[in-house]
């Protein structure tokens, strides 16, 4: 099956990555040695304790910090970071106040030094893909939650960037625009042909919507265990109701040692 | 136990929004014909308080001298000169210290090394109380616009530099982080980012130097001047006729209240994302 083997390519690849943070007290180690590999065409969940360092490793990716040791290979060619070549999603909607949100989906392709008459064509062709026209000049601050996440990832995925990280994107949101986003992202990945990386603190949508999930352990942390999850139907209601769905959602929870009961000695 | 104050659960009192008499009140007509009937009564009460004897005219003015000297004063074009020369020194001098301030301080976001190094200098000097440089600034600058309009820049471009300096640093450094992963360069960063997010701060700044330039104008006037409402005002008082000492004060009020809203003006057209609704505005 070639489509099975172009899928198994790895795209990016981690290898020892470690990062500290100097505090009062010494340096703080966040990232111990974090091993693992994105494929073309992936779609890795990480899900790991808050503060393990998952916008951490974001960041190195995306070339904003420098680890301390280790190293990064994208499609075979060591690199120091990929900016310029990621769509990072930040944990909060980061649209510019300052900018409509015309001009906030257009400012990645105003950074690629895109011809303005075409960063606009497309910026309305993707504005209407995802249900925003008619909001082209309106502030962000007069949006609700979702249509600024909308937004963001519009911007995201305008810039046609190789590997989308995600962080969180969805966590401020109220469950059914968390459930309506998450398909939005699905069909859009599947039509651009997209490498998602979706860090996530909810073990349920990293089941629904990954190939694969990442575990990280507690900080300093390290990956713990990498899932390959196989469901028939990867729509974001459709997966959920998936009979070997709540198995990985159990094995998840196992991982993360995450008790929700009080343990009776 | 009823007696307890701390046993009843804690209400806030219901506040009701105005009602229909504060509503129809509170236009802008409304609003206006308060502050004019207000100034109205102060000055009645003033010009009566001086007829009836209980204030000394020689030493406060009345409002009905003030009138006729502003008058007189305005036929003969003194005034008109007077102003001028004010305000073209207040407004040189509050261009060039804010434009040159600010872009220094927004410079210095460039580099943390250089502002590190330069900082305690900025403070030491801005500790100076810049008026005590008046004297040595007319030496230097002679009796004429350039003296004042330097005193202006003194007392302007510091202030600029550290609010311009302190906005910058404090922009969002998540919104500077994606626009980096863009792969966006650091002058880039500085336009799209510290530039924009900079601004409503740098227009607070502007209503803060425009008072600043005034006073640099004013206070340069009185030291040595052959013009200018400062020079009107000193030497009125030194002569008592305090009228015209009035109506210098009343002109520069008019001319700082006229360019406060001219920023307002501005503000209005460069940062129309700032002013989206105030209709959110809780009502208590
Ligand atoms: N720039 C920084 N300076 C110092 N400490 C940091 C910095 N960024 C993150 N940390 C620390 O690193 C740890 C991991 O942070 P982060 O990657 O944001 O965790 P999360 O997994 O919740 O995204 C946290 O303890 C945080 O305090
Ligand atoms: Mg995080």
């Amino acid at each position: 099956m070639t489509a099975n083997d172009t899928s198994r390519t790895i795209q990016l690849s981690l290898r020892d990555i470690r990062k500290s943070f100097p505090a009062r007290s010494g340096p703080v180690p966040v990232l111990d040695g974090l091993d693992f590999d994105i494929h073309e065409r992936d779609f890795v969940s990480i899900i790991g304790p808050s503060g393990c360092g998952k916008t951490t490793v974001f960041n190195v990716i995306a070339g904003l910090l420098e680890p301390d040791s280790g190293s990064m290979t994208f499609r075979g060619e060591p690199v120091a970071g990929l900016r310029g070549r990621v769509g990072y999603m930040m944990q909060k909607d980061l649209l510019f106040p300052w900018r409509t949100v015309l001009g906030n989906v257009m400012l990645g392709l105003e950074m690629k030094g895109v011809e303005p008459k075409q960063a606009l064509d497309t910026a309305r062709e993707y504005l209407s893909t995802f249900g925003l026209s008619g909001f082209e000049n309106a502030y962000p601050k007069t949006l609700s939650g979702g249509m600024r996440q909308r937004a963001a990832l519009i911007r995201t995925l305008i810039t046609d960037p190789d590997i989308l990280l995600l962080d969180e994107p969805f966590s401020a949101l109220d469950y059914q625009t968390r459930l309506y986003l998450e398909g939005v992202l699905l069909d859009a990945v599947e039509t651009f042909n997209k490498t998602v990386v979706l860090v996530t603190h909810d073990i349920d949508e990293a089941v629904a919507l990954s190939k694969r999930v990442v575990v990280l352990g507690n900080r300093p942390t390290r990956v713990k265990a990498v899932h390959d999850i196989v469901l028939a139907d990867r729509s974001p209601i459709g997966a959920r109701s998936d009979p070997a769905f709540s198995d990985y959602f159990h094995t998840l929870c196992g991982e993360l040692d995450i008790q929700t009961r009080r343990k009776v000695a | 136990m009823s007696s307890h104050a701390l046993d009843q659960p804690k209400v806030a009192p219901v506040r009701r929004g105005p009602g229909p008499m504060a509503r129809a009140i509170d236009t802008t007509l409304g609003r206006g014909l308060i502050q004019i009937a207000a100034v109205a009564i102060v000055l009645a009460c003033w010009q009566a308080a001086v007829d009836a004897g209980w204030l000394t005219e020689f030493l406060v003015g009345a409002p009905l001298g003030i009138w006729r000297m502003f008058h007189a004063q305005l036929a003969s074009g003194d005034l008109a000169i007077d102003t001028w020369t004010t305000l073209v020194e207040a407004i040189l001098g509050f261009v060039i210290g804010t434009v040159a301030g600010s872009a220094i301080g927004l410079g210095l976001w460039y580099s943390t090394f250089v502002a590190r190094v330069v900082e305690p200098f900025i403070v030491a000097i801005n500790s100076v109380p810049k008026i005590a440089l008046a004297p040595i600034v007319i030496l230097w600058f002679g009796t004429g616009l350039v003296s004042k309009v330097a005193l202006a820049v003194s007392l302007t471009a510091l202030v600029a530099l550290i609010a311009a300096y302190g906005a910058a640093r404090d922009a969002d450094p998540d919104l500077q982080a994606l626009l980096a992963s863009m792969g966006a360069t650091k002058n880039r960063i500085f336009r799209s980012v510290i530039v924009p997010s900079t601004l409503p701060a740098i227009i607070g700044l502007f209503r803060i130097n425009i008072g600043f330039a005034l006073v640099g104008a004013v206070v340069g006037e009185f030291i040595s001047s052959q013009r200018g409402l400062g020079h009107m005002i000193y030497t009125a008082s030194s002569l008592y006729d305090l009228d015209s000492v009035w109506v210098g004060l009343f002109v520069l009020m008019a001319v700082g209240f006229v360019l406060y809203h001219l920023i307002d003006l501005v503000e209005r057209r460069i940062l129309p994302w700032r002013q989206v609704s105030t209709a959110g505005q809780v009502q208590v």
